[in-house]
């Protein structure tokens, strides 16, 4: 019993994955610290954990220039304009695409996963794509798109 | 009546369980075929002993008008006075938690992190009051006992509402909280103040495992908890938010890393609670908010063997159609009844799939709103017809019919009613189930003489369509028709929907110069479009200050009006200016913030 649309419960889950994920990048532009830097690095007392210099690049993209993080926060942004949606996105066919919001979510999760804040968001965004993965195998199509049904190129 | 009690219903006959030794016969109804959508079951439980159920009335203050956001919450003085205690004790335990490790001199160590440090704290205790807070709402009861002596201390009646809030500010202060941390233990590796690296405190301690895995459950918990999600699939939410055990051990336990402390290591001692409180300087708050959540298990338990009294809605089990699933109904009718009876109407998948199981399926409902085009079903209903004939159900030889669990009743005292020379009752759609319950028992009670002193009935029933007024015709005719004072009783029926063109010719042409009212079939005409409420209520102020309301009633007197409300929507509130004087007014707001959804 019980009749779950799989794409409206996975709305709530990635509103509030990329939510996350906008605050914690934000946080991350000015604690800069890159998650997996306790791989092969060295702790100083003080000056905390450095990293191994085979990190050097996400060094140079997370904490010299908070890349990953700009990133991060627009990709999340994005997520949150697609999903909302944004009025200008709500007709158009990237709003009724469950895959380009899988694509969209794991991507967040992998830069996510980089920095130190965002790790409770990549996990979550993980888990808005694999409840969206559900709803692709399910057959299930945005509301939209079945309003949108036979009128050609309008739609 | 008893969780757990199996009303098997056979045919028109059955058991109970032979501990109870009641023999109960069960009775199916469909009315108002006329809408595929909007219609409604009617179940009804006949029990040999109805063990007088009291019906039981909710008091809270509030009003189905519609009002602006800063109107609502910051002009009416029991939601402003709400707001100021709770939100003032909110960011008083945030002030004084952050006080508390900032001046702290065994904490001096840790006060090196600045803000960050003070602000996880003061967060940190708000979330323990919190998550104490959070389960209070849902000792049902508990608060069915204490609820007239607290009802003025917190919402008691609208405990979904509060739950609700709760969970709002805990999500707020859990970001507060969180985030803080985060910048907590990035400086913590920074400085080394202890010889620890950030990721470590996040992963391999109790402080931060939990936290984690709290948060992580609050994420399942809020987005399934989302009314969408519940109304389509109220087993994802229910299930789900079963986590709360979880979460509940995640809680106790989040301090147990001793994370607070003077030394440079935990102080772990091997008996409970296994860390010293001389050098682990948390609030240790668990002590206090572990209560709530015993209590909730308590009554989890209770309500699982043990039997009730007095109430006015009841949790009802099918196992056909969903083996776990508790669902609240109003029950509608009455202590003197020979049988417990809830009206059903089908919105969300619980009711969907109910309906459908005992045969009061789209089907059935397509194949009367046929023979009602056709005109057949007038035959022997006299010249009016009449509007949501009971339609008998044959389940099939009666074997089929499924099994039915009830737990409850609950509720709170309805027999209020007769304390008051007037009573209001106003319902909405299908919040006027509580109603036809008080209405019944008016019934009897007016055949039995003994109204106490109750002198005057308004009955209120705001609709959206005509249909809908099949539910209780037959019962509000009954009523109607008993009344020897034509001014015992009044019934004002509004209809709200808008009118076609057809059927506005179709009332002008019956209505004129009929007997009964063309819509409801009652000698009481419908009005049309929404209650002027202010209109109404002075209205009636007016006529009772002048002493014309209550013939024989002196306008020196105290006459004590008692209103209430059952609704259908999640919001309604009081809205002070139509308080009157002399008048105790109650109000119930019956429905999804009541009881935490129909489905």
């Amino acid at each position: 019993m019980g009749n779950l649309v799989w794409h409206e419960y996975s709305r709530y889950v990635s509103l509030t994955a990329s939510v996350y994920t906008v605050w914690a990048s934000f946080w991350g532009l000015f604690y800069r610290k890159f998650f997996w830097d306790f791989i092969g690095g060295t702790l100083r007392n003080p000056g905390g954990l450095q990293p191994s210099p085979n990190a050097a690049i996400f060094i140079t993209l997370i904490v010299k220039v908070p890349v990953i993080q700009i990133f991060t926060m627009m990709t999340a942004f994005f997520m949150i304009a697609l999903e909302f949606p944004m009025p200008q996105l709500k007709q158009t066919m990237i709003h009724r695409s469950i895959v380009l919001r899988i694509v969209m979510l794991v991507l967040m999760a992998f830069m996510a996963i980089l920095f130190y804040q965002g790790t409770n968001g990549a996990l979550w965004s993980l888990i808005a794509a694999g409840c969206y993965a559900r709803a692709q195998v399910l057959g299930e199509t945005m509301e939209d798109a079945k309003n949108n049904k036979g009128k050609g190129g309008r739609a | 009546m008893n969780r757990g009690l199996d009303v098997e219903a056979v045919g028109c006959h059955g058991r109970l369980k032979p501990r109870l030794s009641l023999a109960s016969t069960c009775h199916l109804s469909l009315i108002s075929p006329s809408t595929a959508s909007g219609y409604v079951f009617f179940l009804s439980l006949y029990l040999s002993s109805p063990s007088a159920y009291n019906i039981t009335l909710k008091v809270i203050e509030r009003s189905i008008m519609g009002e602006s956001w800063f109107h609502r919450e910051f002009l009416v003085p029991r939601r402003l006075a709400f707001n100021v205690i709770w939100y003032g004790i909110q960011l008083f335990l945030f002030a004084y938690g952050w006080w508390s490790q900032a001046t702290n001199q065994k904490l001096a160590a840790l006060n090196g992190l600045k803000f960050s440090v003070w602000c996880s704290r003061g967060a940190g205790l708000v979330l323990a009051f919190d998550g104490g807070m959070i389960l209070v709402p849902m000792l049902r009861n508990i608060i069915r006992v204490v609820r007239p002596k607290l009802a003025w201390l917190f919402p008691a009646d609208e405990n979904i509402w509060f739950h609700r809030q709760v969970a709002y500010s805990m999500a707020f202060w859990a970001m507060v909280h969180t985030t803080a941390h985060y910048v907590n233990f990035i400086n913590v590796e920074r400085t080394q103040v202890r010889q620890e690296i950030a990721l470590q405190i996040h992963y391999t301690q109790a402080g931060g495992i939990t936290g984690h895995f709290m948060l992580l459950i609050m994420l399942l918990m809020y987005t399934t908890a989302h009314h969408k999600i519940r109304n389509q699939c109220f087993e994802a939410f229910w299930y789900t938010h079963h986590l709360a055990f979880f979460f509940m051990i995640g809680l106790y336990t989040h301090a147990t890393g001793c994370f607070v402390r003077d030394s440079v290591d935990p102080d772990y001692i091997p008996t409970f609670p296994f860390y010293s409180t001389e050098h682990c300087l948390g609030y240790e708050s668990w002590r206090f908010t572990i209560w709530p959540g015993l209590l909730y298990f308590g009554e989890r338990m209770y309500r699982e063997y043990r039997k009730y009294t007095a109430g006015q809605w009841l949790f009802i089990q099918v196992p056909d159609v969903s083996r776990f699933q508790w669902h609240p109904f109003t029950i509608t009718s009455a202590p003197e009844d020979p049988y417990v009876s809830v009206h059903i109407r089908q919105v969300g998948d619980f009711t969907h799939a109910l309906g459908e199981r005992v045969g009061a399926g789209p089907a059935v409902v397509a194949a009367m709103t046929k023979a009602a085009m056709n005109g057949s079903e007038k035959e022997d209903n006299g010249i009016y017809g009449t509007r949501g004939d009971f339609v008998e159900l044959d389940a099939g030889g009666g074997a089929s019919l499924p099994t039915v669990r009830i737990d409850g009743p609950f509720g709170a005292p309805a027999e209020d009613v007769f304390n008051c020379e007037v009573a209001v009752l106003i319902g909405a759609g299908i919040g006027v189930t509580p109603f036809a319950s008080i209405l019944k028992h008016i019934w009897y009670r007016q055949q039995k003489g003994s109204l106490g002193c109750l002198r005057r009935v308004e009955f209120f029933w705001v609709c959206r369509d005509a249909p809908s007024f099949g539910w209780f015709q037959s019962l509000l005719q009954e009523v109607e028709a008993a009344q020897a004072d034509p001014n015992f009783l009044r019934i004002n029926v509004y209809l709200t929907q808008k009118i076609s063109e057809d059927m506005l010719w179709n009332i002008a042409v019956n209505d004129a110069g009929a007997e009964y009212d063309p819509l409801t079939l009652l000698r009481s005409r419908t009005m049309f479009g929404r209650p002027d409420w202010k209109g109404i209520y002075k209205t009636m102020r007016q006529a009772i200050e002048s002493g014309q309301y209550l013939p024989g009633s002196n306008a020196q007197l105290k006459t004590k009006v008692g209103v209430n409300i059952g609704h259908l929507d999640m919001f309604c509130t009081w809205n002070a200016n139509h308080r009157f004087t002399d008048l105790f007014l109650w109000t119930w707001c019956l429905g999804q913030s009541h009881k935490g959804g129909y489905s």
